[in-house]
């Protein structure tokens, strides 16, 4: 969270290349996110570009107490994303010949989902070491405690705590950044 | 009422181990436990997804070059050149009033017009051109409003042309009222100027038409492209 905390403090000084630097570690979720959403890599684009200018104009409005850098970043996204879509949706109302632009390719998920995802990927990869790997032969292999107390070499008691406490580490930040909580975070954002 | 071990609810959560009839009996009576099994649930279950989130590539510099000329300072505009002002008198005023079907064929200026300029230039509004129903999927294009009331516009892949393609914008909510702005060049971008006086917020839909060339100057019906123009 320090980095974080680093981050803002340049931002909301003004410093231009803090934006850089949150577009560099945070560009591919926010993309990723749009893509997910419109379907489409075109609308996706601007969309990140949108994103990242309407946080540099409400830098100000960033509150570290109330989540991180990337929380906030895709709580703007999300709704970027949706005035999109909400605007080819009256788009097709009103001019009947125009082909729905936003022509989803899969099936659209809920946003809330894919910013839940986001977080908390964001944070196993925060993990210290040893924990982040336990948890990603859990989730991905699906090796039980013992298969990877037997694969990593660690006693089955560190397995059973790392994954505990890897857990709950996930939990608390999908707590404070998931999509499910965000309305918490959309406060003064509103107008972004 | 003694709750559950976590490290059970754990490997419940993971599936990996099954409750036994009194653990069962417990997580039907109790709601704390189970909606901490809840929880843990849909957290392992978020982790299992995000297998394909490891690799993302890293994000597109030429998005950041777009964000970076946005938040430029904006670069005081000169005045509107003495060539731009000199458009047609009678055009101002019919389009101020947003007559139907107005026709002005602006010449399409050359791009290099727009190579050696300032970088630092405001978007007011920009629009993503999606082709129409009987055009090739591959078509498509962007457009660019400027705050010194240019146009950039970008297509690729249109359908070729006996004739050639024009650019319009259109009140979306009547369609019988449009605006030409230009011709296209058939790929790359090409820049034209908005028509002072006229509503933005109105003539929102840019359409981009395939028309022949048989001296009628009104839409001929076959439209290409389309996108509104946004922010």
């Amino acid at each position: 969270m320090d980095r974080d905390d680093q981050l803002a403090e340049r931002l909301r000084s003004g410093d231009e290349k803090a934006l850089r630097l949150a577009y560099d570690r945070h560009g591919a979720a926010v993309l990723y996110l749009a893509q997910r959403l419109l379907g489409n890599r075109a609308d996706a684009e601007d969309v990140t570009q949108l994103t990242f200018v309407a946080a540099w104009a409400g830098r100000d409005s960033f509150d570290p107490q109330r989540g991180t850098i990337l929380g906030w970043l895709l709580g703007i996204a999300r709704r970027k994303a949706i005035d999109r879509m909400r605007s080819a949706a009256r788009d097709d109302r009103l001019v009947e010949t125009v082909r729905s632009q936003v022509a989803p390719a899969e099936e659209a998920e809920r946003p809330e989902r894919v910013v839940d995802r986001l977080v908390v990927a964001d944070e196993l990869g925060r993990l210290p070491e040893e924990q982040r790997r336990t948890l990603e032969l859990a989730f991905f292999d699906d090796l039980t405690h013992p298969q990877i107390a037997a694969v990593t070499g660690l006693p089955l008691g560190t397995v059973k705590s790392h994954i505990r406490r890897g857990l709950a580490n996930l939990r608390r930040r999908w707590e404070v950044d998931g999509g499910t909580f965000g309305s918490r975070s959309a406060g003064p954002l509103r107008a972004l | 009422m003694e709750h559950l071990d976590p490290d059970r609810l754990v490997l419940f959560a993971l599936s990996e181990e099954a409750e036994d009839a009194a653990e069962s009996g417990h997580l039907a009576r109790c709601a704390t436990c189970r909606d901490e099994l809840d929880t843990l649930r849909t957290v392992t279950g978020l982790g299992a997804e995000t297998h394909d989130l490891r690799d993302l590539p890293p994000p597109p510099e030429q998005i950041w070059q777009r964000i970076e000329a946005d938040i430029a300072e904006p670069v005081r505009q000169q005045k509107p050149s003495p060539v731009r002002r000199s458009r047609p008198r009678w055009l101002v005023p019919v389009l101020a009033a947003a007559a139907a079907a107005i026709v002005a064929v602006a010449g399409t200026v050359a791009v290099d017009r727009f190579a050696g300029r300032a970088p630092a230039e405001t978007v007011t509004a920009r629009a993503t051109l999606a082709p129409l129903a009987t055009v090739p999927a591959a078509a498509g294009g962007t457009v660019r409003v400027l705050s010194d009331g240019e146009m950039r516009i970008g297509v690729r892949n249109l359908p070729l042309t006996t004739g050639f393609h024009e650019v319009w914008l259109i009140d979306p909510d009547d369609l019988t009222k449009m605006v030409a702005l230009g011709n296209l060049p058939d790929q790359g971008d090409s820049v034209l100027p908005v028509p002072p006086g006229i509503d933005m917020n109105q003539y929102r839909l840019v359409d981009i038409s395939d028309e022949p060339h048989d001296g009628d100057a009104t839409h001929s019906g076959r439209s290409l492209l389309r996108g509104i123009l946004t922010e």
